[in-house]
């Protein structure tokens, strides 16, 4: 029998997820457990495995398809078997066909009842999201005077690019050289601005000079294409567009500064060495200084409730809990999943979690919902030797906290100077929700709470 | 006061970055030694034309028969031709002096020297005057190169070695000249010196003449002025110079060339020495102020433009710099671009080039095409040159199949020759190329049969 295969809904929060990879075609026979594709929501990656044995009878969609939840994807069966019932593309010309015989036929009755009019749904998108729409004479205008119509304000019906957009972009945008036209808009190359030719237009030599740029770039991300190819076009996977465009909106939206300080780390590192040594004997984890920094931080931050909300532009929610977003570096890019009400939690119980919610986020497996919800975020780059840095914030929270490196200071005690390690933090906080002292203030009760660890834990 | 920029030369580049400065609104001073319009007008560009336009007209008087016309004792008039081109000069160094005026240029006649700097700005002394700017525009051109040839100095205190200063005032047509150096200007006033009936010889080293022109080209020229009777000596080198001959050297042998007069001309050099630049520390690289592609000099706010930065001594490059210069100080983005400026000799017939050669185009590796045809394709050239054998050459880079050259030689060459220059610095393909209308018959015609070969 022929079965179905769907884009799985992953996570409540999640419409419609991205093909990224097909890893069979149409025909090919499958086993149970076979990968069928991969796809992406706009924080992870998955894998959709075959679940019936059979033949790959018919697919849908293509490779960068944007696929709304529950559709059908492909169909599995025996050959021969007919698909087209599964096709959502013609599921959903069957429901507009449906519609409009339908409004036939009410329409036919005396009564004059109002008949909603069922507009088709839409058909899904076949072709990927980002690309640009414009009319055929607009397109035609900008081959033959060599602007990029990456560049143009669309102002025809439904955000298409009409030929008058061109006309001033002509005025107004890059114009680029007919020489060097092709080989700017094939190879990739971020879009420029202006170039070193007559008026600035973008000649042959600028865009020699952008390949030679990006192939550097590009060499630290993915693997050439051909061997011989002087760079690589790397496509922008879905986590950086998403990082692109959060970072970018987080910077550009917020009023954002940092305050840097350190504290005398000689206590948890004591502690640590401690738990390493017993954590076995006691069942404990392996508690890290991140996570002790977790722990101080969500004793702490409930006292400077301001540093736990959300700024939304008219109001602010100040939460009770405190959910701690974690940094995760993984291949695919920065993830954060959250820890949930983090101030309930003891330091065994953070260090457990947050090493389960980082290993969920390297595999891609994590649920889009532990995605979110976060209303502090902590940022560690210690590990790498960083000493202070500026991280930025996850809007709507308010504020991020960076974890620094441990280095030796020195301090004058009773005139003579002693070495102590330092750790450093650095805390970067919206001024639209919160002022410069109130911030200060939370990374000195911050600092108190970490040099007398013992303490806090016995609070 | 206190000026916004000091210009230093009057020359192409400082006259007309001044005009540009002081269109601008930028309260501008320009410092001249000697005349307004430096070499190009007053001993250079304008001058050669102007007597090199009598003598076209004397060589069609003369050589009228194929074309039907027989013209009887023509004489071209020597005096009569330097006095014509000293009122062209005259006239068009009215011109400029006007143009300063008009743009509020304060024209200042004497030596410029840079002093220092103050809190205000650049220092530049003229005579016993100080004069401060915020900003200077080092503009003062260049000067013949003088070889430390035995005889050489003595010849020119003497008056029979020549440099291109004093040959477009002689008052006489000398009865043989000796040309040493066969470039531009050599052969500019060879064909001058051949028309008026001296007996012309070039000496020069190289084995081949005009410079980095195309090979295939200038051996054509060298052919047509054999014919009319100038002399080349190539891969031969000037030893010593006597009064009434040149002594050279080929082959490890020793020629004489009888020689009333001697010029030199063996290349220029720029001004950077006596003007003060070591003063605020400017950097002279190889002999020439170093600039960036803006003009810069590594001093904050001096700039330079024309022969002094050595990069290609022609006087419309020296414009096209003084404006990026001038554009940059007020804040305009620009910058300078070499690669498709035009480079023209007026002999006869003219030789006109822009962008790459096929020597240039195999050195920085460039693949490429050439189309390669006879002038005679276009009919106005057959038309008007009984005999004619130019050529024109393009060449187009394969990778864009773009226009990257374009070298010809035949008569109205100077004046098509800004048409390439355009397509090359737009970077037009072939394709493109061959949609553009050219008037019909022209000779700059040329150009289309020559892409529609490629
Ligand atoms: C015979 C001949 C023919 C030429 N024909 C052509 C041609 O056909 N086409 C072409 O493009 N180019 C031609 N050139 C080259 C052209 O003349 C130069 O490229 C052009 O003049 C350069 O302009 P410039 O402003 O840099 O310098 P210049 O024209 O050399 O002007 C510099 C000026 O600065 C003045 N000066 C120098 N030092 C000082 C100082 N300390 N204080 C005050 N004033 C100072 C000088 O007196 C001079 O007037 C020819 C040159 C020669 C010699």
């Amino acid at each position: 029998m022929a079965t179905p295969v769907i884009m799985p809904r992953q996570g409540q929060s999640v419409e419609s997820c991205i093909i990224t990879k097909w890893n069979v075609k149409k025909g090919d026979k499958v086993k149970i457990g076979d990968v069928l594709f991969t796809y992406e929501t706009d924080k992870a990656t998955f894998d959709e495995e075959a679940k019936v044995e059979g033949t790959v009878l018919d697919i849908f969609f293509e490779e960068g398809d944007d696929v709304p939840c529950l559709t059908n994807v492909c169909v599995i069966g025996n050959e021969g078997e007919s698909t087209a019932e599964f096709d959502p593309r013609n599921k959903d010309a069957a429901a507009s066909e449906k519609s409009a015989s339908e409004e036939k036929s009410v329409s036919a009755p005396v009564e004059t009842k109002e008949v909603p009019a069922e507009t088709p749904a839409p058909a899904a998108p076949v072709s990927s999201g980002d690309r640009i729409k414009i009319s055929p004479r607009a397109r035609n205008l900008a081959e033959r005077t060599g602007v990029d119509i990456r560049f143009a304000t669309p102002t025809g019906p439904e955000g298409r690019i009409i030929e008058r957009d061109i006309i001033a972009l002509r005025e107004s945008g890059p114009v680029v050289t007919p020489a060097a036209m092709s080989e700017y808009m094939a190879s990739g190359i971020s879009p420029m601005t202006s170039g070193t030719g007559l008026g600035g237009r973008i000649t042959t030599a600028d865009v020699e000079a952008g390949i030679s740029a990006t192939a550097v770039a590009a060499s630290q991300f993915a693997p050439a294409q051909k061997p011989e190819a002087e760079f690589a076009e790397v496509k922008l996977t879905n986590i950086r567009k998403v990082i692109a465009k959060a970072m970018h909106n987080s910077l550009s939206t917020m009023a954002q500064l940092t305050l840097n300080t350190s504290f005398d780390a000689t206590e948890i590192l004591e502690f640590r060495k401690k738990i390493k040594e017993t954590k076995d004997r006691m069942g404990l984890e392996n508690i890290t200084l991140n996570d002790i920094i977790l722990f101080a931080v969500s004793r702490t931050i409930l006292n400077h409730k301001d540093l736990n909300a959300h700024f939304l532009d008219d109001k602010m929610l100040v939460f009770n809990n405190v959910h701690l977003g974690i940094a995760v570096d993984t291949e695919r890019g920065l993830m954060v999943p959250t820890l949930f009400y983090a101030n309930l939690k003891s330091l065994n119980e953070i260090s457990r979690e947050a090493k389960a919610l980082a290993e969920s986020c390297q595999k891609g497996t994590i649920s889009p919902d532990l995605l979110k919800g976060g209303t502090f975020t902590v940022t560690n780059l210690g590990a790498l030797g960083i000493e202070s840095f500026t991280p930025v914030i996850n809007p709507p929270q308010t504020a991020i906290l960076g974890v620094n490196t441990v280095v030796q200071r020195v301090r004058e005690v009773n005139g003579e100077y002693v070495y102590y390690p330092a750790m450093g933090l650095s805390l970067t906080f919206d001024h639209r929700a919160v002022d410069g002292a109130p911030a200060a203030r939370f990374l000195r009760d911050l600092k108190t709470n970490l040099e007398n660890f013992s303490a806090l834990l016995a609070k | 006061m206190t000026y916004d920029l000091i210009v230093i030369g009057g020359g192409p580049a400082g006259y007309l970055g001044a005009e540009r400065a002081g269109h601008a609104g930028l309260k501008t001073l320009l410092i001249e030694k000697r005349f307004i319009g430096g070499v190009c007008l007053n001993e250079g560009c304008i001058p050669s034309k102007a007597l090199l336009y009598s003598a076209k007209i004397y060589d069609n008087a003369r050589y009228g028969e194929k074309y039907g016309i027989t013209v009887q004792n023509a004489v071209l008039d020597h005096e009569k031709v330097i006095e014509r081109k000293n009122k062209v000069v005259k006239t068009l160094v009215g011109g400029v002096k006007a143009q300063l005026k008009r743009n509020n240029v304060t024209v200042v006649e004497g030596f410029g020297e840079i002093a220092g700097r103050n809190s205000e700005g650049y220092e530049v002394k003229v005579g016993n005057d100080t004069y401060t700017a915020k900003r200077l525009l080092i503009a003062t051109g260049s000067m013949p190169i003088i070889p430390p040839i035995p005889g050489v100095r003595e010849g020119i205190e003497k008056g029979f070695v020549l440099t291109n200063r004093e040959i477009l005032d002689l008052k006489t047509v000398p009865a043989s000249l000796v040309i040493v150096g066969g470039g531009v200007i050599g052969l500019e006033m060879a064909s001058y010196f051949n028309s008026a009936g001296s007996k012309v010889t070039i000496i020069e080293m190289l084995d081949h003449i005009a410079g980095n022109t195309d090979r295939e080209i200038s051996n054509i020229l060298m052919k047509n002025y054999q014919k009319k009777g100038i002399e080349f000596k190539l891969n031969a080198k000037v030893v010593e110079v006597k009064e009434g001959s040149v002594i050279y050297e080929s082959n490890g042998e020793k020629f004489s060339a009888e020689a009333d007069k001697v010029l030199m001309s063996i290349g220029r050099r720029p001004v950077v020495e006596g003007i003060g630049l070591e003063n605020i520390g400017v950097e002279i690289e190889k002999g020439h102020i170093k600039v960036d592609e803006r003009g810069k000099t590594n001093v904050p706010e001096v700039y330079a433009a024309g022969d002094v930065n050595g990069y290609s001594m022609l006087a419309h490059t020296a414009y096209r710099e003084a404006e990026v210069c001038v554009n940059n100080m007020i804040g305009k983005k620009d910058i300078m671009r070499y690669n498709a400026i035009p480079s023209v000799i007026y002999t006869n017939p003219e030789v006109a080039c822009v962008g790459e050669t096929e020597e240039t185009a195999k050195q920085k590796g460039i693949d490429y095409e050439v189309a390669n045809i006879s002038m005679r394709y276009s009919g106005r050239y057959v038309a008007e040159n009984e005999g004619g054998d130019g050529i024109c050459k393009v060449l187009v880079d394969k990778r864009y199949r773009k226009l990257i050259g374009a070298h010809m030689i035949g008569n109205y060459a100077s004046e098509i020759i800004y048409g390439a220059g355009i397509m090359i610095e737009t970077e037009m393909r072939v394709e493109d190329i061959k949609e553009i209308v050219f008037p019909h018959p022209t000779v700059c015609e040329i150009i289309r049969e020559a892409i529609f070969e490629l």
